[in-house]
C-alpha cells in the first residue's frame, strides 16, 4: 500500500471514529441545537437516542443493500452470459422501472401486502437501488475485451474460472462504483421507512415536519448526510485501490 | 500430431474456412499465412475448439478433438495472441502461472518454472516477475506471451501473430529467439502471420490460404521456387531470391574484419588502413562505435576526431539476423559490408555483399 493510500485510509478511520463519537454523545447535540433553537421547548426527538436511530437506519440499509448487491450483481452477470443475453433488455427495463417508480409509491403498494415496518421498507429500498448495480455490472463485464476472454478460454479456463479470475476482477472497479451509487442513494431513501414505522433517522425528521420543529429535522438529516458521505468515501477508496492494482 | 480433415466453418452465408485439410508433424513449425480475412485465425481457433467446426474433423495425436473436453484439450496447447493477450490485472508471474495453476501444480514448482521461463525468453526474473503488463514494452509483453504459452510445457503451441505489434528490430530479435527456443524444445507449432518474411524464416512448412481454402502447403524453399498457382506466385512476389535470404542466418558468413580501438593513435589507424580504405572502430569493451576512412586521417590528431560515429542499431546486424537483413542494411547505408555484433553490441566481424551474392548463387544452383 502506498503512502498516499495509507493516509487516506487513516483519515477515513478518523472520520468514522468522529462520527461514532458524535452519535453516542447526545449532550453535544442537546447543547448545540439548544443554543441554535432556544425558542423550542425540546430539541431532541424523545423516541430514541441518535445511536439507536443510526443503528436502525443502518439495519435498513444493510439488509436492503445486501439484497440489491447480491441480486443485482447476479442479474448483471447472468445478463452477460450466453444463456441470459436474450433477457438483457427485460432486465434493464425492469430495473429502470424500479428506479423511476417513486419509493413512497412502492411503500403504499407494499403495505397492504407486507404490513407496516421493516419488510415493506426493505422491499422498496431493494427495488429502488437495483438499477445502478445491474447497470454497472453489465457495463463493467461488457467492457472486458472479448479477446482477453478468448485467451482465458484458450488457456483452458472454464466459464466459471474465466468469470471469477478474469472478468470480475477486470470489471470490479466499475461494479463497485455501482454499489457505491446504490448504497449512497439507499442511505438517503431509507428515511421514508419512518413513514410506516420502520424507524431510522427518518423518524425525527417526520416528527419535526409534523410538529414544525426544525431542530428535530436537523437531528435526523445531519447524521444521515454524514453517513452518506462516509459510505461514499469508503467505497470510493475501495474502488480506487482496485483501479491502481491493474496498471 | 495435428491433422485437420476437410474442416469447414461457416458463419451464416460467409464461409470462413472451406474443406481445409492440413497435417502438421510432431516438432514441426507450420506457418499459416494469407491475405486478411482468409480464415487463418478461424483455422487456428478450431484446433483448440475456441471455434467449433461446422463440419470436418480435427485430430490431435490421433484422437478426435471433438471427443476431448475443451478445457483439457486447451491445457495441453500453449496459446498466444497478438498484443492484448496478457491479463492486465495480473503480474507477469501470475500471468505465466495461469495454466500451471489450472493444472494444480505445487507452489514451488510454479515459482521455479516462472524463473526458468523468464530466463529462457531473456528477461531478468527478479526485475520482471512482479511487473504488470501495463509496465512492459511491446517486445517484452510479447516475450511474456510466449513464456506463458510455454508454461506447462505443452507439446503444441498455437500462436496468432505473436510478433505482430512490434517494430521491425524487436520483431527480428523475437524471431531469432523463437528459433533458438524451438530448436531446443521441438514443439509442434501452428503460427499465424501476415508477414511472408517471417513465415519463410520460421517455417518448416508454410500453409498458404486464400478465401478459406488451403492453396499450398510446402517447405519455404518449395513455395518460393515452385508456387502452385498464380495466387501463390503473386503472393510470394517477384523478389523470391531476396526472400530466400530470409532463411539464411548471418552467423555462417561472419568473417574477421580489421578494427581499431577508439583510443588508438593516428599512426596506428593509418597502419590498420593499409590493406583497405576503412576500418571499424570499437571502444575498450570491443563495442562498435563507428568507422574511420583512410582519407580523413591526414588532417586530424586522433582517431576520436575522424571517426564516423554510427548507431550500431542502424548499421550493424546481430549474428542471429538473416542475410536478407544484412543486405537491406548494406543497401540502406550504401555500404559493401556491414558489421556483425553480439547481443551486447560487441563487434564480431562483418558480412560483405560478395558473401550475400555467393549465398544466393549457391541456393539457385
Ligand atoms: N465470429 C464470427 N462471426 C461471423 N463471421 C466471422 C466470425 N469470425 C470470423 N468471421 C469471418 O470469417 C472470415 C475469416 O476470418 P478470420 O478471422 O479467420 O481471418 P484471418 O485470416 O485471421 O484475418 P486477419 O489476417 O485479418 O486476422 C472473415 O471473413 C470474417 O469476417
Ligand atoms: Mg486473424
Amino acid at each position: 500500500m502506498s503512502h498516499r493510500q495509507a493516509r487516506r485510509w487513516l483519515i477515513l478511520l478518523l472520520m468514522v471514529a468522529a462520527f461514532a463519537w458524535l452519535i453516542s454523545n447526545m449532550w453535544v447535540w442537546e447543547t448545540a441545537l439548544g443554543y441554535l433553537f432556544s425558542q423550542e421547548a425540546q430539541v431532541i426527538h424523545p423516541r430514541a437516542s441518535l445511536l439507536v436511530l443510526v443503528l436502525e437506519h443502518l439495519r435498513l440499509v444493510a439488509i436492503s443493500s445486501a439484497m440489491t448487491v447480491f441480486i443485482g450483481v447476479s442479474l448483471g452477470v447472468w445478463a452477460t452470459r450466453p444463456g441470459g443475453r436474450e433477457f438483457l433488455p427485460i432486465i434493464t427495463d425492469i430495473t429502470s422501472f424500479g428506479q423511476t417508480f417513486p419509493p413512497v409509491a412502492i411503500l403504499a403498494l407494499a403495505v397492504p401486502m407486507l404490513g407496516f415496518g421493516l419488510l415493506p421498507t426493505v422491499a422498496a429500498l431493494f427495488l429502488y437501488g437495483l438499477l445502478p448495480i445491474v447497470r454497472n455490472t453489465i457495463a463493467g463485464l461488457d467492457a472486458v475485451s472479448g479477446d482477453l476472454v478468448g485467451v482465458a478460454y484458450g488457456m483452458g479456463m472454464s466459464r466459471t474460472q474465466t468469470l471469477f479470475r478474469v472478468e470480475v476482477p477486470l470489471a470490479a472497479s466499475v461494479i463497485i462504483a455501482g454499489l457505491r451509487i446504490s448504497i449512497v442513494i439507499n442511505i438517503g431513501t431509507a428515511m421514508i421507512g419512518a413513514v410506516i414505522g420502520a424507524g431510522g433517522l427518518g423518524s425525527p425528521i417526520i416528527a419535526g415536519l409534523v410538529q414544525d420543529n426544525l431542530a428535530y429535522i436537523i437531528e435526523g438529516a445531519l447524521p444521515a448526510a454524514m453517513l452518506a458521505v462516509l459510505a461514499d468515501q469508503l467505497l470510493t477508496g475501495i474502488e480506487d485501490s482496485l483501479k491502481t492494482g491493474g496498471d | 500430431m495435428i491433422r485437420l480433415e476437410k474442416v469447414t466453418k461457416s458463419y451464416g452465408v460467409t464461409v470462413a474456412v472451406s474443406e481445409l485439410s492440413l497435417e502438421v508433424n510432431q516438432g514441426e513449425v507450420c506457418m499459416l499465412i494469407g491475405p486478411s480475412g482468409c480464415g487463418k485465425t478461424t483455422t487456428l481457433r478450431m484446433v483448440n475448439r475456441l471455434t467449433e467446426p461446422t463440419s470436418g474433423r480435427i485430430f490431435v495425436d490421433g484422437q478426435d478433438t471433438a471427443h476431448v473436453r475443451p478445457e483439457q484439450l486447451r491445457r495441453s496447447m500453449g496459446y498466444a495472441i497478438q498484443g492484448v493477450g496478457l491479463f492486465p490485472h495480473m503480474t507477469v508471474s501470475k500471468n505465466i502461472a495461469v495454466v500451471p495453476h489450472l493444472l494444480s501444480w505445487e507452489k514451488e514448482r510454479i515459482a521455479q518454472r516462472i524463473e526458468e521461463l523468464l530466463s529462457l525468453v531473456g528477461l531478468n526474473p527478479a526485475e520482471y516477475a512482479g511487473k504488470y503488463p501495463g509496465q512492459l514494452s511491446g517486445g517484452e509483453a510479447q516475450r511474456i506471451g510466449v513464456a506463458r504459452a510455454l508454461a506447462a510445457d505443452p507439446p503444441i503451441l498455437l500462436m496468432d501473430e505473436p510478433f505482430g505489434a512490434v517494430d521491425p528490430m524487436t520483431r527480428e530479435r523475437l524471431q531469432a529467439q523463437f528459433l533458438r527456443i524451438q530448436r531446443s524444445l521441438k514443439k509442434t507449432v501452428i503460427m499465424v502471420t501476415h508477414d511472408l518474411d517471417e513465415a519463410i524464416r520460421l517455417a518448416d512448412r508454410i500453409a498458404i490460404m486464400e478465401a478459406g481454402r488451403l492453396v499450398q502447403h510446402d517447405t519455404p524453399e518449395a513455395v518460393l521456387s515452385r508456387p502452385r498457382n498464380k495466387f501463390v506466385h503473386d503472393f510470394v512476389g517477384t523478389d523470391r531470391a531476396l526472400k530466400r535470404l530470409s532463411r539464411i542466418s548471418v552467423s555462417g558468413f561472419v568473417r574477421q574484419s580489421p578494427s581499431i580501438s577508439i583510443s588508438a593513435s593516428v599512426e596506428e589507424a593509418a597502419a590498420a588502413c593499409v590493406r583497405r580504405r576503412w576500418v571499424w572502430v570499437v571502444d575498450e569493451n570491443q563495442r562498435l562505435r563507428g568507422w574511420i576512412d583512410r582519407d580523413s586521417l591526414h588532417e586530424v590528431a586522433s582517431v576520436r576526431e575522424s571517426i564516423v560515429a554510427t548507431d550500431p542499431e542502424v548499421i550493424a546486424v546481430a549474428e542471429t539476423a538473416t542475410l536478407r537483413e544484412a543486405l537491406s542494411r548494406m543497401l540502406g547505408q550504401g555500404l559493401r559490408s556491414v558489421p556483425v555484433v553480439d547481443d551486447r553490441g560487441r563487434l564480431l566481424g562483418e558480412v560483405t555483399v560478395t558473401d550475400v551474392e555467393n549465398a544466393t548463387a549457391a541456393r539457385e544452383a
